[in-house]
């Protein structure tokens, strides 16, 4: 009886599946035999709730998803600011200097020379800057009186001024012919993302 | 800037002046214009030749060295900032070698007792000597160039912690004077035009490459021809100097003799009074300002 078990049944000949019903005592009805097996090929019924129901779960995943993704980002820490552990040891604390009372008077004396020198340099900053703009002004003025077309151009922003890239500088000039070494370095600075 | 100081000035009154209309009343002798003379005056139109001067100087490829006031400042702050420090990593293996050192020479020593012996074949005091005798090798260039040994005015390279200014010798009347490279204004060009086109005609093709700051005249010179060269018409020049920072390029088409790269200290050896009071008004450098 193993070829009633195949799921083909529909291609059964109706005089053997008489024939095969007569004999199984044990089976109620003909239709019995279809509701007992595992019926792979039909499609399943379906429910009218369920694409309704999917649909509502993945609603509240998004929604969930959306609350995570509305954190604000993490700010990116300033290393400079964060004083790392090893520094706090004590062994690093360094004795305070014993100075005589000369070191600290002089000290004393050369910082309100510093503050004066400072002041004075910037006054004569001031000075610079002063006849700069005055020497500017007359020339202006007396382009005026020349023509006043001239002064129109000579008044208007200079816009191919900026960006003026100029080289800093150094304290020794570069050496003549040097040939830098070869070498390598494994650049560790750390990147964040936000 | 300059437009908005400028609008705070009294305005200048008298005549109108439209384009093209040139009505100079200068009083010979007097600096600036006087404006709307007396009842009596007659106006006598004068024309001052409009010229553009450029003003190029190259900027300090060096720092200038720390006068004694700021070398003692430096110390100072150097001297505090250690002492305020915390031990580095560097000075506290110093101290290990050192104690470890002194343990090793005690009397009750037991070599076997040591760990680690192969660890300090270098410490670092021998660090220290050797990055000591490294740096002693060092050779950096000289900061002296061989035009300042020789005084050589002529070329670039010479004064290289200081801003250098281009002087040209030209012949104005009879006589041969040291000037700031200055062209007559040609009608249908701007002053800075005026300048541009001196700069070019100094070098020839892409000799001086300059960065002109702005449109604006950095400074004004007025004088009078001398009397061989005066026409009916011109009574002498006014020069507008356009200011110019030197980008690439030397000076190599002009005879050797003809022109002068000076810092501003040096300008009175070569410039009338007049006109270095004039240019000493907006020409600077770090000599003149830090002594």
């Amino acid at each position: 009886m193993s070829w009633i078990v195949r799921p083909v049944i529909g291609l059964i000949p109706r005089s053997v599946w008489n024939a095969s019903v007569r004999y199984c005592h044990w089976r109620m009805s003909l239709l019995a035999l279809r509701e007992s097996l595992p019926m792979r090929a039909e499609p399943k019924k379906k429910k009218k709730v369920d694409p309704r129901r999917e649909q509502a779960v993945r609603d509240r995943l998004r929604k969930r998803l959306k609350k995570l993704e509305r954190v604000p980002p993490e700010l990116i820490p300033i290393e400079d600011f964060i004083t790392r552990t090893k520094f706090l040891d004590e062994s690093r604390v360094r004795d305070p200097p014993k100075l005589p009372v000369e070191e600290t008077e002089r000290r004393a004396l050369l910082m309100k020379e510093w503050s004066r020198y400072k002041q004075k340099e910037h006054e004569k900053e001031a000075e610079m800057i002063q006849s700069m703009i005055e020497a500017q002004q007359q020339a202006l003025q007396e382009l005026r009186l020349e023509s006043e077309e001239l002064y129109q151009a000579a008044i208007k922003r200079d816009q191919g001024l900026f960006p003026l890239e100029l080289q800093g500088c150094s304290f020794t000039p570069p050496i003549a012919n040097y040939e830098a070494p070869d070498g390598k370095y494994r650049d560790i600075t750390k990147v964040y993302t936000q | 800037m300059a437009a908005a100081t400028l609008r705070r000035l009294p305005a200048l009154g008298g005549r109108a002046l439209g384009a093209g209309g040139r009505q100079g009343t200068g009083r010979p002798g007097s600096w600036l214009h006087s404006v709307a003379g007396g009842p009596g005056h007659t106006p006598r139109l004068e024309d001052w030749q409009r010229c553009g001067a450029v003003c190029l100087q190259r900027a300090a490829t060096l720092s200038r060295e720390k006068n004694p006031m700021e070398s003692a400042f430096a110390q100072l702050l150097e001297q505090v900032e250690l002492e305020k420090s915390l031990y580095s990593d560097h000075e506290l293996q110093v101290f290990e070698d050192e104690e470890k050192i002194r343990w090793r020479q005690a009397e009750d020593y037991d070599s076997e007792e040591e760990e680690d012996v192969g660890q300090d074949i270098v410490t670092a005091q021998d660090l220290e000597d050797m990055w000591e005798q490294k740096l002693r090798q060092f050779r950096a260039a000289d900061r002296e160039q061989e035009a300042d040994k020789k005084d050589d005015r002529s070329t670039l390279n010479r004064r290289l912690d200081e801003k250098l200014t281009l002087l040209v010798k030209e012949k104005v009347g009879d006589e041969e004077i040291w000037l700031l490279p200055q062209s007559e204004w040609k009608p249908g060009e701007t002053m800075r035009q005026t300048a541009e086109r001196t700069l070019s005609a100094l070098s020839g093709r892409n000799e001086l490459q300059a960065a002109f700051l702005g449109n604006a005249p950095a400074g004004f010179y007025k004088y009078k021809y001398p009397k061989a060269m005066r026409t009916s018409d011109t009574l002498g020049a006014k020069v507008f100097f356009f200011k110019a920072l030197l980008v690439n390029g030397d000076l190599k088409a002009r005879r050797k003799g003809d022109y002068v790269w000076v810092t501003k200290s040096e300008l009175k050896d070569y410039l009338k009074p007049k006109y270095l009071r004039q240019v000493n008004r907006f020409i600077f450098d770090t000599a003149a300002m830090y002594p």
